[in-house]
């Protein structure tokens, strides 16, 4: 009976055995494991990353001439009109310039723009991420915003040899100051519940009561460029719903991300410039 | 130790489809969850030391690739090896269709505790159940297809290493 009783706890008492011992192991050791690991099944999805985009050349060199030059006008044409917002671009930094010199401003950050090709994408209901092509060998630093042509992606989270791994927006875990366009005031956002075959949202808190807010009437909620990480003016989706809270002194609100975070395939990284 | 390497070389290309298919379908967010057949095979069918160590690894690579805290899998893992390895003399090893149940009820229990191990970070928990019921139907559904194919990957890696066959005694 005694060695019935002993077999039967065996599994119980293993088990607490390798829990003991996984709390015993010093945290650099796991640290350690942690990056061997990675970097041991990173080649695999930088691999099969490469090979997506092989197919895609490949399916892409099936489209006729006809329209290859029809693509080239279009992309002439978008050319001029960026060439144009280039300049006015241009005008509009030197006035910057020269307003914070004689306001004597402290200067917004600068960026270097990395563009790097979605290696992987994962999209639970527990977090969302990506994995991006280029990491520390294209000096990417942890805590990077990045961005894509709708917005804002979400924030480099690890950065490893040749790869990192980007939090995306609608993640639980990412939380930043957003305004409402045109305002100035803070909201705190946070990524939100992303339900099954629908678009990905988050959550607004601490919105003032006099912004309303109406599925028919959406307002544009953008980074507010405080904290210096995200620079203001960035999309970062569009507050559709709000309420009241139960403090009675601000509102909570819905926000709706843009549908296509679970779908991108090149991001670009906020790389900040030591200014000298 | 061959075993054991051969299981982990396997555990590796299950992670990679279970990624890639995951990659394919982000846009229309479902997440497939396959844990328990990372340890399946190797806690009914292999010896306890070197399954173990295979399940354990496993984990490892789960844990260095997703965003919980380091060892979260493999303690998971390993809680799930034990109890399937401790049950198995009772369920007939070489039939597929028990293989299947043992993987289904495992993940069952997987999904449900590592569900509840991370949605602490959510906005508002009760609404993430929905959307984490979804996606555990969804996994239960691939799971269902996978393992007999990936029981018989295993066994027949195990075959081309030469890796001397297990009697459970």
């Amino acid at each position: 009976m005694p060695s019935h009783r002993s077999d039967s706890s065996r599994p119980f008492v293993t088990l607490a055995v390798i829990a003991v011992a996984w709390l015993l192991v010093p945290t650099a050791v796991k640290t350690f494991t942690r990056a061997t690991f990675f970097e041991l099944t990173a080649p695999v999805t930088l691999a099969a990353s490469r090979v997506r985009d092989l197919q895609d050349f490949w399916s892409l060199r099936l489209h006729s001439h006809t329209d290859l030059i029809e693509a080239g006008r279009d992309v002439a044409r978008l050319n001029s009109s960026y060439e144009l917002a280039v300049q006015q671009n241009t005008e509009l930094q030197a006035e910057v310039g020269r307003l914070e010199s004689l306001l004597r401003l402290p200067s917004y950050t600068e960026y270097r723009y990395e563009h790097a090709r979605v290696a992987r994408r994962e999209f639970s209901g527990w977090w969302q991420r990506i994995i991006i092509r280029k990491g520390a060998n294209f000096g990417i630093p942890s805590g990077a915003p990045v961005v894509f042509t709708g917005g804002v992606v979400g924030r480099v989270s690890e950065v490893r040899a040749a790869s990192a791994v980007v939090e995306l927006i609608s993640s639980p875990e990412v939380r930043l100051a957003g305004v409402i366009e045109g305002d100035s005031r803070p909201i705190s956002f946070q990524g939100g519940v992303n339900p099954t075959f629908a678009p990905p949202t988050g959550v607004v808190e601490f919105m003032p009561l006099d912004i309303i807010v109406t599925p028919s009437s959406p307002k544009r909620l953008v980074t507010s460029g405080f904290g210096g990480v995200f620079p203001p003016g960035l999309t970062l989706g569009t507050v559709t719903r709000a309420a009241i809270g139960t403090d009675g002194l601000f509102q909570s609100g819905e926000v709706q991300l843009d549908a296509r975070l679970g779908s991108l395939t090149e991001v670009t990284v906020l790389v900040p410039v030591a200014i000298p | 130790m061959r075993r054991t390497f051969v299981l982990l070389g396997c555990s590796i290309l299950l992670w990679t489809i279970l990624t890639q298919v995951n990659d394919a379908i982000a846009p229309w967010r479902v997440y497939l969850f396959g844990g328990a057949l990372f340890v399946g095979f190797s806690a009914l069918t292999q010896p306890r030391g070197p399954g173990l160590a295979a399940s354990l690894l496993a984990g490892l690579v789960c844990d260095a690739t997703t965003p919980v805290a380091f060892g979260t899998h493999l303690l998971l893992f390993a809680a799930t090896h034990l109890i399937i390895a401790h049950v198995r003399h009772r369920i007939p090893r070489d039939d597929a269709i028990a293989g299947i149940v043992v993987v289904l009820l495992a993940n069952l229990g997987l999904f449900l505790v590592f569900s509840f191990t991370q949605i602490h970070e959510s906005p508002a928990p009760a609404a993430v159940w929905p959307r984490l019921i979804a996606d555990l139907a969804c996994s239960q559904v691939l799971l269902a297809g996978l393992t007999p194919w990936f029981f018989r990957l295993q066994a027949r890696a195990l075959v081309l290493a030469r890796v001397p066959r297990y009697e459970l005694t």
